[in-house]
């Protein structure tokens, strides 16, 4: 079989409103499509000679091999484009039919949401180009492509360097969804701008990742009891927007370090059920407002989230130590 | 960021009234009642709405050959706007301007533009004005596509950066300048990606959503009122209409445009509203019939009014500066 890799970049991955409420980083269609350039130099080094590739729409695959042509194939998947996150997961979708070695990913933990609806056993691996990322790595896109090659060819073995992600899954009547890393009850009434960056309209999280170090939700249970992404269950922290709460320093967008209340907390067991309150407002799936809540939601850390590629993992694999 | 009642009301009765208005106008102009160009707004309502909710009549904003939604969301009178567009005296202009060279200074509406990329300097004008006089004014250009490829909008930019001046740049691409696509005009192929240029922030926002827009809006705008400077928003967004009445549509299909109504901005926020009980059933079939009767008053209105005399062809045309 051709070994062959499937590539999904999130146009809209690093644009949102949080470049004017914080200080995020425009991330440019041409910073994208030279990433997916350097990738594609990784992937055809590594042997793999196809590459399944979503159209993005604006021309970033098409600039990345503008006047460079790589030595491997490049193929469309030819889905009917909707300019939404739909568009990611059903390329997932179609990747695994069409039996893909790895899908790498361009854009944040939204992105990487999308197409782990549809990825099923297939390996990720994940660049981040998007503003809030604790799934993706800031990982340069040769390496990247290197990794995701040996991967697809087989050279380094799966089980040795990927490892399956938790998710928060969750329920909103008769929709069930889920996050990968953060599950919020907002008190805003509509989807809007999508993007939450204020703790004073955030009532409830649930995190299957508590990382320090993150940018967004995840960063505020890191300040108070890490859950890293190899251990099992998450936490759900209650906010206190009340102006003498006791509180933590999470940094919920980038520029913004903020002080947020918090009025309980407590870690859960992977599959413990907790029940959030966002009557009237949204839930947010990895920092964005998805769904308009007019109950109770349901929720719950598992560890049915994607099988996700250790990008440094996979090159000490592929070490020769003869040479 | 809180959505009112009253707000909701506003929102969905400014975007309802340029709809109606636009349709009627197709009909006007098709059965050669208005005279002249009409480029028609209907699909791009929550851009304009979204904005002019953050603004008051001491607020700019500049415009484009598709002026009329423009005009609408920042409160200038239906009756005026149809007079204008029949070139009637009392128009908002005498009826000297039409439908692409429409304003109403009183409302802050500098004026539509037959120049693609005439607004962005006007624009960056009236916010030095602003910035000048210490007014606490904002200003806001709305500009297409086509005319992000404009020198003027690049000049415009740079000075708003440089000097800092209260400004959001507001890019409406509905994907074609004219019949041409985005993706074949434009080397960025995103238009909030050359906000990095000119280190101002730069956003992309669903031109479909008028909440989105709203949200993204209000920062920009308050961010312009405190003195921090220029933004610039890119709302992706599609017109129902050609470019021009009378264009034949030829450069794109009939399933694009199907695939957007289905996303229609009035019913997804008027569905959204009810949902989140800001409105009722009752308050959407009220504002639908008020609308159509305020743009029917407005039809009456512009056909009442009179033609202007031969004679005052030269006046209001231009200034005497002594």
């Amino acid at each position: 079989m051709t070994p062959s890799i499937g590539l999904i970049v999130n146009p809209a991955a690093g644009r949102d409103i949080r470049r004017l409420v914080g200080f995020a980083s425009v991330m440019p269609h041409h910073e994208k499509a030279a990433i997916v350039r350097r990738l594609l130099r990784g992937l055809e080094a590594a042997g793999v000679e196809e590459v399944l590739f979503l159209p993005d729409g604006v021309g970033i695959i098409g600039a990345a091999t503008d006047g460079c042509p790589p030595g491997l194939r490049l193929e469309p998947l030819r889905i009917p484009l909707e300019g939404r996150a739909g568009d990611s997961t059903e390329a997932a979708r179609r990747l695994v039919e069409a039996r893909v070695g790895a899908i790498v990913t361009l854009g944040g933990d939204g992105t990487n949401r999308a197409v782990a609806a549809g990825s099923g056993d297939v390996p990720i691996v994940a660049i981040s180009t998007g503003t809030n990322n604790v799934f993706p790595s800031m990982v340069e896109g040769t390496v990247a492509g290197l990794a995701a090659g040996l991967v697809a060819t087989g050279q380094v073995e799966v089980a040795a360097v990927t490892s399956r992600a938790k998710r928060v899954e969750v329920r909103v009547g008769e929709t069930e969804d889920f996050a990968l890393i953060d599950a919020a009850a907002c008190r805003d009434a509509f989807r809007g701008a999508a993007a939450i960056w204020d703790p004073g309209r955030v009532t409830a999280v649930v995190l299957s990742r508590a990382e320090p170090w993150a940018v967004g939700l995840s960063s505020i249970g890191g300040a108070l009891r890490p859950v890293a992404a190899d251990e099992p269950g998450g936490l759900y922290i209650e906010l206190d927007s009340s102006p003498g709460a006791v509180g933590v320093r999470a940094v919920l967008a980038p520029g913004l370090p903020t002080r947020v209340g918090i009025k309980r907390w407590r870690r859960l067991e992977l599959g413990e059920e907790v029940s959030l309150d966002a009557t009237g407002g949204t839930l947010a799936l990895d920092g964005e407002r998805e769904l308009l809540a007019n109950g109770p939601v349901a929720a719950r850390v598992t560890q049915a989230g994607p099988l996700l590629v250790d990008v440094r993992a996979v090159l000490a694999g592929a070490v020769v130590p003869h040479v | 960021m809180e959505i009112t009642r009253d707000r909701a009301v506003w929102i969905y009765e400014r975007m309802a009234l340029i709809r109606v208005f636009e349709e009627r106008v197709a009909q006007l102009f098709a059965d050669g009642r208005i005279a002249g160009f009409v480029h028609l707004y209907a699909g791009e309502e929550a851009v304009a709405v979204g904005i002019c909710t953050h603004l008051n009549d001491g607020d700019f904003i500049t415009s484009t050959h598709r002026g009329h939604g423009h005009c609408i969301a920042k409160g200038v009178d239906p009756g005026e706007m149809m007079a204008e567009l029949f070139g009637r005296l009392g128009g908002s202009c005498k009826g000297k301007g039409g439908s692409m060279h429409i304003a109403d200074v009183s409302k802050g509406m500098l004026g539509a533009n037959g120049i693609v990329g005439g607004g962005p300097p006007l624009a960056a004008g009236a916010a030095l004005t602003a910035k000048v006089q210490g007014s606490g004014a904002v200003a806001v250009c709305f500009f297409g596509d086509g005319a992000a490829e404009q020198g003027t909008t690049h000049e415009a930019m740079n000075l708003a950066a440089i000097w800092k001046l209260p400004v959001v740049f507001v890019c409406e691409n509905n994907q074609f300048a004219e019949s041409t696509p985005v993706s074949y005009h434009c080397a960025a192929t995103s238009i909030a990606d050359r906000a990095a240029s000119y280190n101002i922030p730069g956003v992309t926002v669903d031109g479909y959503d008028v909440v989105a827009v709203y949200e993204a809006a209000g920062e920009a705008i308050a961010r312009a009122r405190r003195g921090d400077g220029p933004s610039l928003l890119e709302a992706k967004t599609w017109r129902y209409f050609g470019h021009f009445e009378g264009d034949q549509i030829t450069y794109r299909t009939a399933e694009q445009s199907a695939a957007y109504r289905e996303h229609d901005p009035l019913t997804t926020f008027a569905r959204q509203a009810q949902d989140r009980e800001l409105l009722q059933k009752e308050d959407v079939d009220r504002i639908d019939a008020d609308v159509k009767k305020k743009v029917e008053d407005a039809i009456e209105f512009a056909e009442a009014s009179p033609q202007p005399a031969p004679e005052d062809a030269l006046t209001d045309v231009y200034v005497a500066y002594r």
